[in-house]
């Protein structure tokens, strides 16, 4: 443990840089710009920006991209509260009290609270890294391919299961993502599979290509197919008659902040799409303990600051899967996987040992970042707000200018742009019938690690398919699997009997 | 044993049983709700706007070599605008022209990623 903390000050001095510390402010503002304009979530923005690291050693490179998915976050939340629009799914608790006291011409102590929650989620976040990584870490030494095999299908079905309205759905596109992450070359026997002929798929699919469709043009697709009132609407100045909360607010916030912060945490551990739940617990919890929860839903600040703080601190805590374990558990922990990739890392349980300066440096980033968007945020808040009073019609081009020069830029390839325009298509087709698009990415970038786990295992087993019960880590997490698969059938199976009147 | 078709066939099968799975399902409940059928409440958007919209990406990714990156994106922007409903044309080319120049120094000279230069040879 203590060897930890010293390991962090190391992290910290890697991290205070004057180079890395301004990749950080420009990934924080950057990211805040893109949570503001609509249709850039913090997947399609770090997927869109991560060619422009390309030029960064890996460390530098990831704390520009995680400054760009906190900003990114910031900026979900500034358009929740200022415009009733949550940039991202994590955000759409924050529209219910956030609003409604911009609304009372509150929206400064909302975007304040936002940014000093998060502060101090982010500062219970980093000591639940520190101290859990480690040892979670050595743990993990213990893992051969089949656990890493079952552990990856716990996660897609546990990611399955809590995203969108259907399981089914969901489920069926993991598989898709699974199927389009086979394209190209074999990982482990290097033979072309459902390439065609065409050499540009050899290569497999791009999933930045694949993130910035369904994640980026798929969502400007859907605001144009909005009735056209929406794509004029302008919004009106906010009214920041009072800019930093008062000590009443404050003093209302210290509990919501951090009961948020810890059962965030405690959320972003385990598979799934961590923010979200995150959100919704922390507003449940907090409307439950709440003295007076008729203020819920009328500009209650707890309604902010709870959330929002269970929001950073579940963002902080699902990187502990990605980095001790190198699998991700949700999409944008997926694509800082593919940019890690790209940076010649393989996250797993031996990178804090090889890669020391590269984890801890990047957890003190994370802090700084937190520390950056405070002081960043507080000051400019008119300024983000006076984007968002520029009309969607003029915004919607310029986002899909930035994909398509983002895109081409990874490979300098028109190929790279028609697979982008490709899975916007099917992003949109996919918005409108209710599929999610958090498991199919999710799986496109998991898709060759588990294949060559799944094989290799049948290999030390000589092609027995036991392998992945007989060990018992894996059968823990394949029983845990085969709960979650069979609990929807159950249920629905009961609401039959009920209904039929047994 | 395991060779390269395996994982493959394996998740192939995988999402047949499922698709048979969903095919029964809609079966079940289209049984149910048979008499209120086609009743929903949302205003239905004319798809020519989304068609235009998406047809000029389309286009400009198939001239994006051949025009070069300045001029594609002057179009593109300039045409999705239109699509948009920007009807003034001085506005629209003035706006269109302003961000073209603009991601052309951003991208081209500043951060030097080597977009397409087109017949122009910008």
């Amino acid at each position: 443990m203590f060897e930890s903390l010293q390991h962090l000050i190391t992290g910290f001095t890697i991290a205070a840089t004057v180079h890395n510390l301004l990749y950080c402010l420009i990934g924080c503002i950057v990211g805040t710009l893109i949570g503001v304009l609509p249709g850039l979530g913090p997947i399609a923005g770090i997927a869109l920006l991560i060619p422009a690291t390309f030029g960064l050693n890996p460390t530098s490179a990831i704390i520009m991209l995680a400054g760009i998915y906190y900003g990114a976050m910031y900026g979900g939340s500034t358009t929740s509260i200022l415009l009733n629009v949550p940039g991202e799914t994590a955000s759409v608790i924050t529209c219910i009290d956030g609003y409604q006291m911009a609304q009372k011409g509150r929206a400064g102590p909302a975007l304040a609270i936002v940014a000093i929650g998060s502060f101090i989620a982010g500062t219970i976040g980093i000591f639940g890294l520190v101290f859990l990584a480690p040892p979670l870490a050595e743990a993990a030494l213990a893992f051969g391919p089949p656990e890493y095999f079952s552990l990856m299908v716990f996660g897609f079905i546990v990611l399955s299961n809590v995203t969108g309205k259907s399981f089914l759905k969901s489920l069926m596109m993991a598989i898709v993502g699974l199927i389009i992450g086979a394209i190209g070359l074999d990982p482990v026997s290097g033979d072309a599979r459902f390439t065609y002929g065409s050499i540009s798929l050899l290569g497999g699919i791009e999933f930045v290509a694949v993130a910035i469709g369904v994640f980026g043009i798929g969502e400007v697709l859907v605001n144009v197919n909005q009735p056209s009132e929406l794509l004029d609407q302008k919004v009106l100045r906010p009214r920041l008659r009072e800019l930093y909360p008062s000590l009443q607010d404050l003093k209302k916030s210290v509990g919501p902040i951090l009961r948020g912060a810890v059962s965030g945490f405690g959320i972003g551990l385990v598979p799934g799409p961590a923010p979200v739940i995150a959100t919704y617990a922390s507003y449940m919890i907090e409307k439950k303990v709440s003295k007076h929860p008729e203020e819920f839903g009328k500009g209650a600040i707890e309604g902010v600051a709870g959330p929002e703080s269970a929001n950073n601190s579940a963002c902080q805590a699902a990187f502990i899967p990605l980095f001790v374990l190198g699998i991700p558990f949700g999409p944008v922990t997926a694509i800082f996987l593919g940019a890690l990739l790209i940076h010649g890392v393989s996250p797993g349980p031996l990178m804090i040992s090889q890669h020391p300066d590269l984890f801890w440096g990047v957890i003190a980033s994370m802090y700084i970042g937190n520390f950056i968007l405070l002081i960043l945020n507080l000051p400019f808040v008119p300024l983000f707000a006076n984007i968002l009073r520029i009309p969607k019609k003029i915004l919607l081009p310029l986002v899909i200018l930035f994909c398509i020069t983002g895109m081409y830029s990874v490979n300098n390839s028109v190929f790279d742009i028609w697979m982008m325009l490709l899975f916007g298509a099917m992003g949109f087709l996919m918005r409108k019938w209710a599929y999610e698009g958090a498991p199919l990415l999710l799986a496109l970038v998991l898709g060759p690690k588990m294949e060559v786990a799944f094989r290799q295992s049948l290999m030390i087993s000589h092609g027995d398919f036991g392998v992945f019960v007989n060990r018992p880590i894996s059968m823990v997490f394949l029983l845990a699997t085969a709960i979650f698969l069979i609990f929807p059938g159950v249920r629905f199976i009961f609401k039959q009997l009920k209904k039929g009147g047994i | 044993m395991a060779g390269t078709g395996m994982f493959p066939l394996i998740l192939g099968i995988l999402l047949m049983f499922l698709s048979c799975i969903f095919l029964l399902k809609l079966l079940y409940q289209h049984k149910k709700t048979t008499t209120k059928r086609d009743s929903g409440g949302e205003v239905r958007r004319s798809p020519v706007q989304l068609i235009l919209f998406f047809g000029t990406m389309v286009l400009a990714t198939a001239f994006f070599d051949k025009l070069g990156y300045p001029l594609a994106s002057f179009l593109l922007l300039a045409a999705l605008l239109r699509t948009l409903g920007m009807k003034q044309w001085t506005l629209n080319i003035l706006l269109s022209l302003m961000t073209a120049a603009a991601s052309y120094f951003l991208f081209v000279h500043w951060l030097q990623i080597p977009l397409p230069k087109g017949f122009i040879g910008l």
